[in-house]
Parts: C-alpha cells; structure tokens; sequence
C-alpha cells in the first residue's frame, strides 16, 4: 500500500499543487470521483485532537506540533485525488501527518531522542518496584506510573530516540495495530515489533527515573539479579 | 489400525512464555499462541504477575497519553487555512 502512495506523497510533501499532484499513471489512480472538499473537512474535523497528540510527541513543541496539524490538513487537502473513497481516511490523513513530520523533521537536521539507547531489562519497571520494597499486594503501578503527571509521561515519551518515538507514539496514541504501523511507515511489520519492543523497556527506564525524581518512590535498595541499573 | 499420537509439546515454559509478552497483550500473537499462553499464565503465578503488571502499565500509560487536550483554536485556525487555500486553488 505504502509503496503506491510514494509518488503521490513526495508531490504532496514538496508542496505541489493539487493539480500537479495528481497520481502517476498506473500508480494507483482512482477510480471513483475525489472527495468534495466539504466532505473531507467534515471526516478532517473529528481527527484533529488525535492528530495534534500524535504530533506533540513527534514535534519539538506545542508550536511545531500546530504547525505539523496544519500542514497536514493543508497538504492532505491539496492531495484529496490520492484519497480512495470507501478506504480508511483517517490511515491516509495519518500517513500525511507522519510523511510531514519526516519532511520537516529532515530539513530542520532530525534528532536521535535524549536518551541513550541501551536497552532496559524486561520488566525494568517491576524489577526496579520490587527492588524498593514497595507494597505489591496494593497497586503499584498506580503509585509509581499512575502519580506521574500526564504532562510527565508525554515527555518521557519525547525522549525517546526518534525511530522509537514515532512506533511508541502510534502505538499509545492511535492504538494502531503492527501491521498499520508498517504500512504508515513503510517499514516491515518486524522492525515495528522490535522497536515496540525495545521503545517501551526505555520508556519504562525514563518514567522509574522520574518517578525518584519527584520522590514517589524510594531509592533501589538492592540489586536484582538479570535486571539493568 | 494404529494410531500413533504426536507427543504433546505444546506448552510454553516461562521463557517461551516471557518472550510473547508484549505480543500476547497487543492481541498480535496467532489464536493458538494467545491459547497457549493464556494455559501458562493459569498455572503460574509468577508469569501472572509479570504479565499482570506489565498490562497495567501499558493502561496507564495510554490513559495518561490520551488526555493530551487540543489548543481551542487550532482546530478554528486549520479550518480557515482550509477555506483560505480552497480560495486560492478556485482562483487559479
């Protein structure tokens, strides 16, 4: 599917009108009437508070991240002829969000996330509350996690190394299936699984840091066998 | 006639079971697979827990990433943008 869309999405990202960023012959052209402009603002309108979550996790700011919403919807817009009526609008608006994200991302120098990249333990985040002789028969992640501010989370998030991030980001926020995560980027469905995979050991490293920062939980008392500190 | 039955093999051990873990609670792994894990997790309450902790995580962790709200005049902004650009592609 992905693979379809690319010549459809490099006129998009370059900005080119909606004329010229019509299909290439054989590349998928549709065969059914674009979607009226009315129509696209009406199925644009309910996505739009997802799509700015999304973003603020691959932006640098809440600034950037309004700025990638729009461009988004203004590019999604010029390129309607690319939109198959009858298939999922809000996978196609979503693989603009994210083919802008990588446009403006590369033009402004992209970055690698501020965490490091050495990979947590399983169960990093257990491990690390068991080891802090928190009470396991009560909910502990609700005293750890659950504490955090939502505002401390998403940064945790942000923190993420950009291919991680951006996995992550669909996965939590979008609730988005391996497979679709592949198809938006373009990338094999293991590759998603094993980003998956390691994004949420660092994750779960990040929100145990900042769960001692803020003192909701007491300092590692001991070493636990296998797990990383 | 003779029957000869293949061994039964198909129990997941605690690693084969630890190594489906984010698999199993994403719903990715094939109906058999979930099958088999679900039997493990019944039978060991060490896996349990880990799997138990690990699935409230992930809860929290997208109940507190969805609560992320919209600036109230974004949506306002982007859907004139819209209409200035709809101006703009009649006018060409």
């Amino acid at each position: 599917m992905v693979h379809h869309m690319l010549p459809v999405a490099m006129a998009i990202l370059a900005g080119t009108p909606l004329v010229a960023a019509a299909l290439v012959p054989g590349e998928g052209a549709p065969d059914v009437a674009p979607l009226d402009p009315d129509e696209f603002e009406r199925l644009l309108r309910p996505l739009l508070p997802k799509a700015y979550a999304i973003a603020l996790h691959l932006a640098h700011d809440r600034a950037d991240a309004e700025d990638l919403v729009q461009d988004a919807s203004l590019n999604a817009l010029r390129g309607l002829a690319t939109f198959r009526q009858g298939t999922n609008f809000k996978a196609w608006f979503f693989r603009i969000l994210y083919n802008c994200f990588y446009s403006s991302h590369r033009r402004h120098g992209g970055d690698q996330g501020m965490l490091g990249l050495e990979d947590a333990s399983e169960h990093y985040l257990m491990l690390r509350v068991m080891e802090s002789g928190a009470d396991l028969s009560g909910d502990p992640v609700a005293d750890t996690v659950g504490r955090l501010q939502a505002e401390q989370v998403s940064a945790a998030l942000r923190m993420l190394p950009e291919e991680y991030r951006v996995v992550c980001t669909m996965y939590f926020i979008d609730d988005a299936a391996y497979q679709d995560i592949a198809d938006t980027l373009g990338i094999p469905v293991g590759t998603v699984r094993s980003r998956l995979h390691r994004g949420r050991r660092m994750l779960q490293k990040q929100l145990w840091a900042l769960a001692l920062d803020q003192g909701l939980v007491a300092e590692t008392a001991t070493a636990v066998p296998g797990g990383t500190p | 006639m003779m029957h000869h039955q293949r061994p039964h093999v198909d129990r997941y051990t605690c690693e084969e079971t630890a190594r489906r873990l984010d698999d199993y609670l994403d719903r990715e792994l094939t109906s058999r697979e979930m099958e088999m894990v679900r039997e493990h997790l019944e039978t060991c309450a060490a896996c349990a827990g880990g799997f138990a902790f690990e699935a409230s995580v992930l809860a929290e962790l997208r109940s507190k990433l969805r609560r992320i709200a919209m600036p109230v005049d974004l949506e306002t902004r982007i859907v004139s943008a819209l209409a200035a650009a709809r101006l703009e592609e009649s006018d060409d």
